[in-house]
């Protein structure tokens, strides 16, 4: 009886131990009251070095919060995000995309910040309003920028094309210059990277169209004909040679800044937004040329272009240190050494005097950025809806159609129609 | 009595880890996901008892029906082609070759290194369009297609390399080939029988159950192929839906668009469909699996 006993008690202290060595390493607060915070985001080896100086900077004045950077690249940020919140370890900043922030919103992940003393008095009214939806403020605007096509002079000269006027150019023109710099270029140079997969240059196109990627009730902007009248241009382009092969668009669908056709010298003319000039001139080791979209008049207000938040600053809703949160988000916004810093690496200061104040320090680049963006100010069109629940990412996969009608597996309207039809599933 | 006590006592000790793992990380998992697959789960806000809607959601998801149909071929063409390649390197290894030790290791690494992202990512490199293969190709003044990119070859590129992967089930073959008694070939061999007929009369019907064993293995492994087709095609299961494998869409329903609901009640269909391939194969195995008993 004695043994049988003992060797009950055996078993319970193995489980118990197991339990105790399952249970430890949760805990995120360090010895000595300091509190600890994790803050995510992504992007490129020069933005990690950045935000590591901003958070260095925020720690000399906040001794009793330790940020810990968790950082990486577009490609896999989402993926990891996901888990983390579905595993309820969520990093407490988060750097988020308008992509996802309704998504993440609208299903309770995010904390409303606007009870945290959050100061946007300093933004422009309709920036500040772009993280505020559904009755709370989810995301705090951390830069401005416009979707634009960025061409490589190298590229142009070499093979003798004149870069356009993007105040006037049309997609007719686009089309031109695009086939004639692949038809002169050396092999394995194309004019154009394809748009698409691109959401962004979509939605310019269909605004162009008097349609929208969304309307301001939640719900797709657009028809069947007008998504299939898109594709058919992609494979116009296509046929022509102006933009590369469906298999070398695939391969590059997950490419960072860095090996991305536009930094590597393989595309004349790439799709991205206005704040991304730096990065990519500096992986290509030269300085890339901004242009607004075309349009189909060649009226530079006919261009329908828009101002994005490039990012917000977000938070987890489950942080066990909303204050903590507020006062950094607050830093990062508002304190005049973060923006000396942040510069506007991440898209033109949303807050008007630190625009100014950080004009002068500004790199020739960032400066061109700013001028573009101020530029840009009396030809935009209409403000444009944010993405519905359900639609960010994988909920409207529009790189996966056109892959579809590149390939020959469906007609561009069968490839609209399927499109619209998931999309609309997915936002059920 | 009291040794057995105390060997039952050490036996409990070591089953231990096992026997937690298991109730806390496989059979507690199980009943959340089964509960889970009858809601609505988005992952954050409480799940919502829907009853059999994910269920018969999936009759009419083109996209499921895609993935299973992606799944069924990679099953059908991989699993058989890399038991004959194990099966043939086995046969090769077992004639007692000088160096044997270090051929078998040579052709085991692949088993080890197979599913792992480093290698999956080496292949979308080698298969891609300025890839060692098709560099190797243009030698001979052949110019190929972006193998991991074209949807009609993507997934031969994934199956390849499950093939590829073929050493541990060869290892198997390879102890199954040495419990063979040596006597029945010198016997066949008086009788002239020829190596073909060797193979066929003596060799195959005494490895059935290994073949038997290692089919229902490998059966099992390749329904939940995942980490290839998943770095191969960056997460998006193309080109074109070509490689869109039946866990990939059930991550990419369960971590892209937060329907947890219904990636559970994908996994259940998974497990049902393995259970009944696997029942099929030991229903099936009484045809042709030979028990010297």
């Amino acid at each position: 009886m004695g043994r049988r006993l003992a060797g009950t008690r055996w078993l319970a202290a193995a489980l118990g131990a197991a339990l105790v060595l399952a249970g430890c390493g949760g805990g995120d607060e360090a010895a000595g009251g300091k509190v600890t915070l994790r803050f995510t985001w992504w992007g490129s080896d020069g933005r990690h070095t950045i935000t590591q100086k901003v958070i260095d900077a925020f720690e000399a004045e906040h001794p009793n919060i330790e940020i810990k950077g968790e950082y990486g690249d577009w490609t896999g940020y989402w993926d990891k995000l996901s888990t983390q919140v579905a595993a309820n370890d969520a990093p407490d900043i988060i750097q988020m995309d308008e992509q996802y922030i309704r998504e993440y919103a609208g299903r309770g992940a995010l904390l409303d910040l606007a009870k945290y003393d959050v100061n946007l008095d300093g933004f422009d009214a309709s920036v500040a309003k772009a993280g505020e939806f559904d009755g709370g403020l989810y995301g705090v605007v951390n830069g401005v920028n416009a979707p634009v096509v960025l061409a490589n002079p190298q590229l142009f000269q070499k093979a003798g094309v004149k870069l356009p006027d993007d105040k006037t150019w049309t997609w007719d023109d686009y089309t031109r210059i695009a086939t004639e710099l692949t038809a002169k270029s050396a092999k394995g140079v194309w004019g154009s990277q394809s748009f698409g997969s691109d959401p962004a240059a979509l939605k310019i196109w269909l605004r162009q169209r008097g349609a929208d990627l969304y309307t301001a009730d939640g719900k797709l902007g657009f028809s069947a004909e007008q998504l299939a009248e898109f594709f058919d241009q992609v494979k116009q382009l296509r046929d022509a040679k102006a933009i590369p092969t469906a298999e070398l668009i695939e391969e590059n669908a997950g490419a960072t800044v860095n090996q991305s056709g536009s930094a590597t010298g393989k595309y004349a003319m790439g799709f991205w937004n206005s704040n991304q000039l730096a990065q990519v001139s500096e992986a290509a080791g030269q300085e890339f040329k901004l242009l607004r979209f075309p349009s189909l008049t060649g009226k530079p207000k006919d261009a329908q272009e828009y101002y994005k938040a490039s990012q917000f600053w977000s938070a987890s809703a489950r942080t066990k240190h909303p204050e903590e949160v507020g006062q950094f988000i607050d830093f990062l916004a508002n304190s005049d050494k973060a923006a000396q810093l942040l510069l506007s690496e991440r898209g033109t200061q949303p807050n008007k005097k630190l625009r100014e104040a950080t004009a002068s320090k500004l790199s020739p680049t960032d400066q061109v950025i700013n001028r573009f963006i101020s530029d840009l100010a009396p030809d935009l069109g209409a403000p444009t809806p944010p993405v519905p629940v359900g639609l960010g990412g994988a909920g409207f996969p529009l790189g996966e159609s056109t892959g579809e009608v590149l390939f020959g597996r469906l007609s561009s309207l069968d490839a609209a129609r399927k499109l619209i039809d998931e999309a609309n599933n997915n936002m059920e | 009595m009291a040794y057995t006590r105390r060997n039952a006592k050490a036996g409990y000790l070591f089953l231990a880890p096992w026997l937690i793992g298991l109730v806390v990380i496989t059979i507690g998992p199980m009943l959340a996901s089964l509960y889970l697959s009858f809601t609505d789960y988005n992952l954050i806000q409480a799940p919502q008892w829907i009853g059999l809607a994910n269920f018969t959601e999936m009759l009419h998801d083109e996209k499921l029906h895609n993935s299973l149909k992606v799944t069924f071929v990679y099953v059908a063409v991989s699993v058989p082609l890399q038991l004959v390649v194990a099966l043939a390197t086995a046969l090769l290894l077992d004639r007692g070759m000088r160096g044997l030790a270090f051929y078998r290791s040579i052709f085991y690494l692949p088993s080890l290194l197979g599913s792992s992202v480093a290698i999956a990512v080496l292949w979308k490199q080698i298969f891609g369009t300025a890839g060692l293969v098709n560099q190797l190709l243009e030698l001979v003044g052949i110019e190929g297609p972006g193998w991991v990119s074209n949807p009609d070859t993507a997934l031969g590129t994934i199956i390849l390399l499950h093939v590829w992967t073929f050493g541990s089930p060869m290892i198997i073959f390879l102890a199954g080939l040495r419990q063979i008694p040596r006597t029945y070939y010198e016997a066949a061999q008086v009788d002239g029988a020829g190596k073909v007929r060797q193979f066929f009369s003596i060799t195959l019907p005494l490895l059935s159950s290994i073949v038997f064993f290692n089919l229902i293995l490998q059966l099992i492994g390749a329904f939940q192929s995942f980490t290839q087709a998943f770095i191969v095609s960056g997460g998006s299961g193309g080109p074109a839906g070509s490689t869109t494998f039946f866990t990939l869409y059930l991550y990419q329903e369960g971590f892209g668009k937060f329907d947890m609901g219904y990636a559970s009640a994908m996994a259940w269909l998974l497990m049902i469909i393995i259970g009944l391939f696997t029942a099929i194969n030991f229903l099936g195995a009484k045809y042709w699996v030979f028990h010297e008993n």
